[in-house]
């Protein structure tokens, strides 16, 4: 899986990438718009992130070209900028998904995830986690082959720590992740901790190992203990 | 009132009394001139009088034909005057009609007699004479009344079409469009003064207006970029397995700092930009759909803080409205509701045609309400809080002239938003 990253920061486009990689995914990266040019009609990518605003160009005309030549590639734009107008272009454009900076790494790895998922597999996949099992079309859960209903928000939920196994997950990227950031922090910690605490008795009543971990004063993390 | 009426009124005027005056002085004059000369005349006939009576020291009225010219009445009382002057009718019998005299009275001896002796001469001619003149007179100076007025409102009409013109031009001015203000040279210097200032001062204002857009849009850019670096490094940072509880809970001090910093500027530059009225796609919003979609987004919270939501959203509240606005609009109020109500409280959402109401149970302020909506003055010490929802909130109303409320009673704190008051009608 080959993701391209477009971004002239460069320490945000490092961290991206070594985070990425760590994913399982190959990582390329390009620093302004020529490179990004070059790099995207010399090599197809599963993926690209690109930033909107570039030395040399507009992250838009990169967007476009990539829907010109690559249409299976998945787009994500990740931008400054959170006007609902620049949204709305870069979706009409043909992105897939837009990020507003400053983000959580583990939402773009999660986004792109599932952009993949959808782009691929037509969003007919499963993902295995030992005894965890989800579809993420009919979006059921299977606990050892035993169907373990879920809340909208607890599926999400489950669905974010698959995406991110062994990561240190803050609780404020676990709230931004399934309210959006424009739910203020009321409260959303302590609901973090009430969802957490609800998914976690339901996975165990199925029998299953327990994999979310709380990290003192930071978050969570789900993988094998 | 127009400038063109006010001056033409006030020149009307001007002229009106200007012409009653001209009328008046020239009647006046005229009527002057015509009886010193009547007078010098009677003056004369009376010395004519005087001779006859010192050569024949008798008077007899049929030396004198015509009738009532000269009357001598005999007096036993003098009245202490020497002559006097007045105008006097006398009846025509041959036109059955009374006719004006101009007669001198004086008194004088005739033998050893007093006697009191009237001339008169007529006046009909005179009367005649001063009647055309007035009239002509008259007609002369209405017909130059009205030119002049004419006159007057073509010149004046002529005069400010420029500055119609101008007044058109910058009516149609938008702030926020490209295009320079289109004011064409004009003939008279104070026009084109004027329209120079203008054009420089419009220009300036979409100047910055556009370098404020700008900047708003830059500084988004630069100040999330090096925040979303600090983020970055931040959650890497965390994945360390190496970390002390004491590093762990700096790092995680930094990591919520960025975050708020990010969200806290955010929020300044949504204010700038609603200040500035950079939001122009105003449509049709129905309030009420939106808190109820609002209401399910935040339906974890309410059952976290199991409030007790007396929902009444039936009736479509349209207002005219940019929808990123009304989102925004909707959420903070109903945010603020949530995070302001005490735990297993009332939170009450209602709509009609008119306005959109949210209460929601709790303490009475501790601060002055007017100062509610003002930025960074938060009631509560909730260091979570911004302090910037209610000031965006009523930023929002004031752009499309809602009306924003806030009352408190029964325990209920209550933020009302009205459609404008100028839609009554």
């Amino acid at each position: 899986m080959k993701i391209l990253i477009i971004e002239d920061e460069k320490g945000l486009s490092e961290s991206i990438s070594d985070y990425l990689t760590k994913e399982g995914f190959v990582c390329e990266v390009a620093s302004n718009y020529w490179e990004a040019e070059e790099k995207v009609n010399l090599y197809y990518y599963e993926c690209v992130v690109v930033d909107l605003m570039l030395p040399g160009g507009d992250g838009y005309d990169i967007v476009g070209m990539l829907k010109k030549i690559a249409v299976t590639t998945g787009i994500i734009i990740i931008s400054a900028r959170n006007a609902l107008e620049d949204k709305i272009k870069g979706l009409e454009l043909g992105s897939d998904d837009y990020l507003t900076k400053p983000f959580h790494l583990s939402e773009l790895n999660a986004r792109i995830k599932s952009l993949i998922r959808r782009r691929h597999f037509g969003g007919n996949t499963e993902i295995t986690y030992h005894e965890i099992r989800v579809q993420t079309q009919s979006r059921k859960v299977f606990v050892q082959d035993e169907e373990t209903p879920l809340s909208r928000k607890e599926y999400d939920l489950l669905l974010y720590f698959l995406s991110n196994v062994d990561v240190a997950l803050t609780k404020s990227s676990i709230a931004e992740h399934l309210w959006g950031d424009n739910i203020d922090t009321v409260d959303s910690l302590d609901i973090v901790y009430s969802h957490i605490k609800n998914l976690r008795r339901k996975l165990l009543e199925k029998g299953s190992t327990d994999y979310i971990q709380s990290i003192y004063g930071i978050g969570y993390k789900f993988g094998t203990p | 009132m127009k400038l063109l009426t006010k001056a033409s009124g006030i020149y009307l005027l001007f002229l009106l009394s200007l012409y009653l005056i001209t009328a008046l002085a020239f009647y006046w004059i005229t009527r002057v001139v015509i009886y010193d000369e009547v007078e010098s005349r009677l003056q004369v006939e009376k010395r004519d009088f005087e001779a006859y009576i010192q050569l024949h020291q008798a008077w007899s009225s049929s030396c004198y034909f015509v009738e009532n010219k000269i009357e001598v009445v005999p007096v036993t009382y003098k009245e202490p005057i020497t002559e006097m002057y007045k105008d006097t009718l006398i009846y025509n019998r041959y036109e059955d009609q009374d006719d004006p005299f101009r007669q001198i009275t004086f008194y004088t001896k005739i033998g050893n007699a007093d006697y009191k002796v009237s001339i008169r001469k007529s006046l009909i001619q005179t009367y005649k004479l001063i009647e055309v003149i007035t009239f002509v007179m008259v007609t002369f100076l209405s017909l130059l009344l009205i030119l002049m007025y004419w006159f007057q409102r073509r010149l004046s009409g002529n005069l400010w079409k420029p500055f119609y013109n101008t007044l058109s031009k910058i009516k149609q001015f938008d702030l926020t469009s490209v295009t320079p203000i289109d004011l064409k040279k004009e003939e008279v210097d104070e026009f084109d003064e004027l329209n120079q200032v203008l054009k420089r001062m419009a220009e300036k204002m979409q100047h910055d207006y556009r370098s404020l857009k700008e900047f708003t849009e830059n500084a988004s850019h630069e100040i999330q970029t090096p925040l979303a670096l600090i983020n970055v490094r931040v959650e890497q940072l965390l994945q360390s397995s190496s970390l002390s509880q004491q590093q762990t809970y700096w790092i995680d001090e930094i990591y919520q700092a960025s975050r708020r910093m990010s969200r806290l500027h955010q929020g300044l530059l949504l204010l700038t930009k609603i200040e500035n009225h950079q939001f122009r796609d105003a449509e049709q919003v129905n309030l009420t759909e939106l808190a109820k979609n609002k209401v399910l987004d935040f339906e974890e919270f309410l059952i976290m803080r199991q409030l007790t939501v007396d929902v009444d959203l039936k009736e479509p509240f349209l207002v005219n409205i940019s929808p990123a606005l009304a989102d925004s609009l909707v959420n903070n109020l109903l945010s603020n509701a949530i995070k302001y109500s005490k735990p297993e409280g009332i939170l009450r959402i209602f709509t009609h045609a008119r306005q959109l109401c949210i209460y929601n149970s709790g303490e009475p302020l501790k601060n002055d309400p007017e100062k509610l909506f003002d930025r960074f003055k938060k009631d509560s010490d909730g260091s979570e809080s911004l302090g910037l929802g209610l000031a965006i909130v009523k930023q929002i109303c004031e752009n499309y002239q809602l009306q924003l409320q806030y009352t408190y009673s029964y325990g209920m704190h209550c933020f009302c938003v009205s459609a404008p008051v100028s839609e009554l009608s």
